[in-house]
Parts: structure tokens; C-alpha cells; sequence
């Protein structure tokens, strides 16, 4: 197996990638950072459920950006330039000044709206390719003590959510077999809360029994070292960060 | 080591008491199995042993419960995680890390132990549970029995006094399971670890128990040598039976013992009974369906023809492709090559009501089918879907388990109840086959034996087949007609369940080991055939 690349490194790389996007401002620059990354989350996924998160934050990242662009094209001051096509106004009281429902949708328009939605999507990747190579459980190690009770709470939290996906999976399936081919709120919702509330508590039941929160100080099981490629990545991906910030 | 005095214990708004006036000592060194129905309270008695009951569960407990002398209600549970090792019922869910080597030292940080120390005893568990080669996976792509093993481990490396285990081997193939007991049996024998075991099936586990303790559901428990509370138990494995069917004075647990007690049985010779064959007509048929989930291929080119009123049993080890096969056929998803017809049709296609009437499906964890808020409200679904009379649905399932309330909720029945709820729906669209994925885990052998009725009286009354995965022999045995083992994703044996169960020792029930080399495999199979000697 390969060696694993310190947590923080990805934590620290992703951070760094998405001031550059914020900075650049360019949804092509955008575009090929998310590919260059999805490339690299491809090459080093390891098979564990969290590897799921980057197709995840992918989709996150396309609904958000459907919306932005949905809603860009309703509302918004009008911008001017060529007109693709225009859609009713909306009459709106007038103590609504200043926007405007429906109207002339133009090309600059409708390409502003996209552009914002690609930074925000992009920004929503870079973080999911971190979870996915590196789980919040490994990141946890590495935190100071005094953040230890905090980290454990955050990572049982978010432990749960991939957990979830497979479980609305599996009873999802199950149902449709049973013939029920439209899927129902409440039909999910129960047999989904029963299963996560047995989960969390056989856990908490689990780390009470083995002894968590009893000594006040915590030692380290082989403590992951920062090698020299965490820090020739972490410097490589700051140069390409200063030079998106600089242009 | 383990001493419990006047213990009674009572859940706040439940009329029944879990335990009562409950004493008794377990020595150091030894393995004790607790047994009794489910849902009679064997959990919650394995759990008074750190005191996770009462202090995590909530819960009015009266009396002393003091493990190597330390009184359970002074302390809470965490601080006898040194001295007591608890595995639960599901291990994956217990697992707080996702490397085997992590979860293995999370108890040790927890409690502050010195690094070095930390590596030292790692590395010593990793060896005695032979992990080693796992040491760096994730631990959720490991199989079951691995699972389970590393379970054990994350107790093992504090060095417990005693090690506490509910249903280690539920979830296990035969294989997996004996490993697991082995290594349990080797821990009770080198290292005096004191090991409390819950287990339905008995049949793995009594040759290796010393003592039991038995919970009989009333309130009444009693606790004595493995030999004298069997004899007067109501839940008794195969081994049991046997003895109590062919009037040996003695009862005793292991194979070798009772094969010499029974010797004379097997000198004498029998007539052959002839097998019952079935008819040809084929319902379900498989032919050279291949399936992988990205590179890891889960079935290979298997082949199979089922036939109308057949009882088939899919068996092989964790891992080997059976619910792969079982999805395929019921329709779940395409498989990459080949091809399956149900009845003539292609499962794929099948939709809605036309679905519930072609297939009838149970899954693995049999609530998934259940969301309403009261059985009387999933029976009067289920009557509603396939426009059946108001009661139809529950007529059915008081046939199969009666007593149970029409409002009680679907989460408060019992194992064996939850099962037969859900068989119930199910046949209530009166499938033209049944398929049931692991439909046994968690049932005791009462709830077993009314599935089984359940099941023979379907495929033979409509002359319908049955197909089941399982890890269950001894219900492979009683139950199927023909078996379908599993490896890697192929086909390595397709008998009748006879030649499949005797072919191989790992795999063969209780009763096919003491009476080898006779051709039997269930109790009834030998009281016929000597029946029919004399």
C-alpha cells in the first residue's frame, strides 16, 4: 500500500487551491484546477467509503451552480449587452426597488451567472477531494489535545453522513422489490432514523465501554510524520496559489 | 472473577422484569454461554458486566454486580475497560477509527498508555489474531469474520481479564466462525481470559463452553455445567436432540463423545431411503451470468436451473457472491454477461405489482421493508397493495406467530416476530418465488423451526421454489433440497443437499458429523431411518 500523504497536506493544499480560484476569478482556471484534482483523488483513492465524497461534492457543486444560474437569469439588475431571449417582467410593489423579475436575458448575463456558479462549484470540490483522501477520523489525529473533544464530536457527526447514503441505498432497493416503485418520504425516513439512532448509540456504548473520556490525557499510537513531499507539495501548491493571487 | 449477588434488573416503562433475583460466580478461566429466547435479556445481562447497564442504558437494577472485586455501580463503564473487553452484537458500528492498526490502540490512547507499551501490545494482538496482513486496510473493506476479529483485538490489547461477546459468530460463515471460536477457546486455555458468550446458534459453540447460564424468558435463570442444563432446556442444538431422540443416558456436548456413545447405530446397516425428486419444470433460470463491481469481479460465469417446488440453499464463505446472485436474479441490477429468465420473464423488467407477484423478496435486514407506524398499519398496506380482503395479511401472520399485537410498533418485535411480519407481506402478494437473503441471523431454534414450516408448506402447497442464502447448515438441513455452494464467484458444487453437505467437514450440521460415514443430516433423518430398520 501506499504510503499516505500527511492529512493536514491535502487540508493545507485544498485550502490553498481554492483562495487561488476565489482570486483568480476564472471559471476556465476553475475548471482545470477541479480536473487536475479529480485526476489526482482518482490516482490516489484508496477504496475506503469516503472516497465517495468528491463525486459527491461534484454534485453538490452542479446543483448549486444550476440554481446560481436558474435564478441569475429570474432575478438580478438587468446587465446590459446582446439579448438572447426575454421573458416577461413581473410588476413588483414598489417598495421593492431595484430588482427586477424576468426581463431581457442577455448573453453577458446569463455568462456572469455561470462564472460565479463554476467558482462556487469548484470551491465545493477542492474541500470534497480532501475528504475524500483523507478521512475526518485521520485528520483527527493529528489535532492538538485541547481540540481532541471537539474533533471526535465533529467526526461522529460527520461519520454518519456517507453511512447514510448507503443505508437510503440499501432500503431504497429493498423497496422497490417490494413493489414500490415511487419512493416516500416517511417509507425512507423511518426505517433510516431507526437505523442511524441504533448506530449512534452502539457507538457511544462502544467508546464508553473501551475507556473514552476516563484519562484526562491521551497518548499518540505512532504519530504520522510530516515528510519531505508533504512539505514539496505544500510549497509547490503555494506558488501556484501566489501566482493566481498575483496574476 | 465475576461475582453477581441478588441481581434484578427492570427498564422503566416495561412491565416485565428483565432479570430477577439473579446469583451466581464465574471463575477465572472459564467460558460461560448465555442462553435463552430472544429478546429474553441476554444482552443486557452481558452488558451488567461493565455496567453498561445500568450507567449507558438507564434502567432500576437491584443487588451487586463486582467484577475482580470491583463493584460495577461505583465505577463507570470506561474504567473497566482494563479488566472487561466488550464485542457487541454488530461490531462495525462499535469501531471509532478506519484503520485496523488505529482502532486497535484507541482504547490505549483513551486511557493514556505509553507509546511503546502501545506498539508492544499491538503487535502482540495483531500476532495471536493473526491480523497482520490487515494491519493498514480501511477497516470497512475487511470481510466479516476479519471484522469480527479485529473486534475482538480492539478488547484483547488491554489485556482484559474478561472478555464479553454477544453473537460473534451471527454473522459468520462456518469457517469464519470457527476461527473466531478457536481463537476464543485458545484465550480460555493459555491466557485464563474469563470469556461470556451469548450465541443462538448453540450447535458452534457448546463443545468449547463449560458452563451455562440460562434465561427461560419467565423470569427464571439457572446457571450449571453445559451437560445439566441441556438436558432440561427447551433450546437445544442438533447434538441434544440426537441424544434425547435415541434415549442415551447421558447427554454430552462434543462430537467425539457422543460418536462413541452412539456407535452401535452406526454398525448396523439400513435400507437406502430413496430421495425425492422433483419435477423439471424450470422457474428460475441462470445461464452464464457474470458481475463486477469495478475491478473485483463478484460472479463468474455461473450456470444454474431451478425448478418449480425446489427449497434451494446458495451457501459459501463471506464474501463469495451469493447476495450478488440472489440481486441478480431477483433483478436488482444487470448483470454484465448472460442471462436470467423468472418464469420466463426477465426480472429487470419487472415493475410494481407485477414485481410483488413475480418475486417475493426478503432482504438481509428484513426492516427495511417496514416504515408504517403499527403492524396493523403495514398488514392493512400490504392487504391495500395487492387488494386483498382487510385482514388477509394478518390472518397470514397469525398463522405463522400468533400473540402479536396488532399495535404494537414493527421496532418492538422480537427478531423472529420482525421476520415473520415481513414473510407475511411479502406472501401476501403470493410470489411466484421466494428469495431470502440470510433470513436466520438472530432467530433462536423455536423461531426457526416455524420459519421452516413456513417455508416447506409454501413450495410445496403451490408447488413454488424457494432460494435462500445462508451461512445457517443446520437450516441447509432441515430445509433445502438442493444446495448451491459459492467460491470466488463460481459455482463449485450443485447437489442435493445431502452429497454438497457431506462432501465437505466445515460445512456439514452436527448430526452428519457424529453419525459419518451414514447419510444423514437432520435428527429425523436418523429416527426414520432406524424406524424404519426395526
Amino acid at each position: 500500500m501506499r504510503k499516505p500523504l500527511h492529512p493536514l497536506t491535502l487540508w493545507i493544499a485544498s485550502i490553498l487551491l481554492a483562495i487561488g480560484v476565489v482570486a483568480l476569478d476564472s471559471a476556465i482556471m476553475a475548471l482545470a484546477i477541479v480536473g487536475t484534482v479529480a485526476v489526482f483523488v482518482y490516482l490516489r483513492r484508496d477504496g475506503s467509503p469516503w472516497n465517495m465524497s468528491f463525486a459527491l461534492s461534484l454534485r453538490i457543486g452542479g446543483t448549486i451552480l444550476a440554481i446560481r444560474t436558474v435564478v441569475g437569469i429570474l432575478i438580478g439588475v438587468p446587465i446590459p449587452g446582446r439579448a438572447l431571449f426575454t421573458i416577461p417582467i413581473l410588476h413588483l410593489p414598489s417598495w421593492m426597488p431595484g430588482i427586477r423579475i424576468g426581463g431581457a436575458v442577455t448573453i453577458e448575463r446569463l455568462s456572469s451567472s455561470l462564472h460565479e456558479g463554476v467558482i462556487i462549484a469548484a470551491m465545493i470540490a477542492l474541500f470534497g477531494a480532501a475528504t475524500s483522501l483523507t478521512s475526518p477520523h485521520r485528520l483527527l489525529r493529528v489535532t492538538p489535545a485541547f481540540i481532541y473533544e471537539i474533533g471526535i464530536t465533529l467526526v461522529i457527526a460527520t461519520s454518519i453522513f456517507p453511512q447514510l447514503a448507503t443505508s437510503i441505498r440499501r432500503i431504497r432497493r429493498a423497496q422497490k422489490l417490494r413493489g414500490m416503485e415511487k419512493a416516500k418520504l416517511g417509507a425512507i425516513a423511518l426505517p433510516l432514523l431507526e437505523e442511524s439512532l441504533a448506530r449512534s448509540l452502539q457507538l457511544a456504548a462502544s467508546m464508553d465501554a473501551r475507556g473514552y473520556g476516563i484519562s484526562r490525557k491521551r497518548s499518540r499510537y505512532r504519530p504520522q510524520q510530516w515528510l519531505f513531499r508533504d512539505s514539496a507539495l505544500i510549497a509547490g501548491i503555494t506558488v501556484i496559489c501566489l501566482a493566481m493571487v498575483v496574476q | 472473577m465475576i461475582r453477581f449477588s441478588n441481581v434484578s434488573l427492570l427498564y422503566p416503562h416495561s412491565t416485565k422484569t428483565i432479570l430477577e433475583d439473579l446469583s451466581f460466580e464465574i471463575e477465572e478461566g472459564e467460558m460461560v454461554l448465555v442462553m435463552g429466547e430472544t429478546g429474553s435479556g441476554k444482552s443486557s445481562l452481558l452488558k451488567l458486566i461493565n455496567g453498561l447497564v445500568p450507567h449507558h442504558t438507564g434502567g432500576i437494577l437491584a443487588g451487586d454486580i463486582s467484577v475482580d472485586g470491583i463493584s460495577t455501580r461505583t465505577v463507570k463503564p470506561g474504567a473497566l475497560a482494563h479488566l472487561v473487553g466488550i464485542v457487541g452484537q454488530n461490531p462495525l458500528n462499535g469501531f471509532v477509527t478506519d484503520i485496523v492498526e488505529e482502532e486497535l490502540a484507541f482504547s490505549m490512547e483513551a486511557l493514556n498508555v505509553a507509546p511503546d507499551v502501545m506498539r508492544k501490545r499491538v503487535e502482540e494482538v495483531l500476532d495471536i489474531l493473526g491480523l497482520t496482513a490487515l494491519r493498514n486496510r480501511s477497516i470497512a473493506t475487511l470481510s466479516g469474520g476479519e471484522q469480527q476479529r479485529v473486534a475482538i483485538g480492539t478488547a484483547l490489547v488491554m489485556h482484559p481479564k474478561v472478555l464479553v461477546l454477544d453473537e460473534p459468530t451471527s454473522a459468520l460463515d462456518p469457517i469464519a466462525a470457527e476461527e473466531v471460536l478457536s481463537v476464543l477457546h485458545r484465550l480460555v486455555h493459555d491466557l485464563s481470559v474469563t470469556v461470556i458468550i451469548a450465541e443462538h446458534r448453540l450447535e458452534r459453540v457448546i463443545q468449547f463452553v463449560d458452563r451455562i447460564i440460562y434465561i427461560e424468558g419467565n423470569g427464571e435463570t439457572s446457571i450449571g455445567p453445559a451437560e445439566e442444563i441441556l438436558q432440561r432446556a427447551e433450546l437445544v442444538p442438533p447434538i441434544i436432540r440426537l441424544a434425547r431422540a435415541l434415549h442415551l443416558n447421558e447427554f454430552r456436548t462434543s462430537v467425539r463423545d457422543v460418536r462413541r456413545q452412539t456407535e452401535e447405530f452406526r454398525l448396523r446397516d439400513y435400507p437406502v431411503t430413496p430421495t425425492r425428486s422433483h419435477s423439471s419444470i424450470p422457474a428460475i433460470v441462470v445461464s452464464e451470468i457474470s458481475h463486477s463491481y469495478g475491478r473485483k469481479s463478484a460472479l463468474r460465469k455461473a450456470s444454474t436451473t431451478i425448478g418449480r417446488g425446489e427449497i434451494v440453499a446458495i451457501m459459501g464463505r463471506n464474501g463469495a457472491g451469493k447476495s450478488t446472485l440472489l440481486h441478480s436474479i431477483v433483478g436488482l441490477h444487470a448483470p454484465d454477461s448472460g442471462s436470467i429468465t423468472v418464469n420466463g420473464g426477465d426480472p429487470l423488467a419487472l415493475k410494481g405489482g407485477d414485481r410483488r407477484r413475480a418475486i417475493g423478496y426478503v432482504p438481509q435486514e428484513p426492516s427495511d421493508l417496514l416504515f408504517a407506524q403499527s403492524v396493523g398499519a403495514e398488514c392493512a398496506q400490504a392487504d391495500g397493495d395487492n387488494q386483498l380482503d382487510p385482514g388477509s395479511t394478518w390472518a397470514l401472520l397469525n398463522s405463522l406467530v400468533p400473540h402479536i399485537s396488532l399495535h404494537t410498533h414493527p421496532n418492538d418485535l422480537s427478531e423472529g416476530q420482525r421476520l415473520a411480519l415481513v414473510l407475511s407481506i411479502v406472501l401476501a402478494a403470493n410470489p411466484e418465488v421466494l428469495v431470502l437473503d440470510e433470513p436466520t441471523r438472530g432467530l433462536d431454534y423455536r423461531a426457526k423451526n416455524l420459519f421452516t414450516l413456513a417455508l416447506k408448506e409454501y413450495a410445496t402447497q403451490s408447488n413454488r421454489p424457494v432460494l435462500l442464502a445462508t451461512h445457517d447448515v443446520e437450516l441447509v438441513a432441515e430445509l433445502a433440497d438442493r444446495v448451491l455452494f459459492l467460491a470466488e464467484g463460481e459455482i463449485v458444487a450443485d447437489g442435493p443437499t445431502l452429497d454438497v453437505l457431506l462432501s465437505s467437514p466445515a460445512f456439514a450440521p452436527q448430526v452428519a458429523k457424529i453419525m459419518s460415514p451414514k447419510p444423514w443430516l437432520t435428527v429425523s433423518d436418523v429416527v426414520t431411518a432406524i424406524g424404519a430398520a426395526e
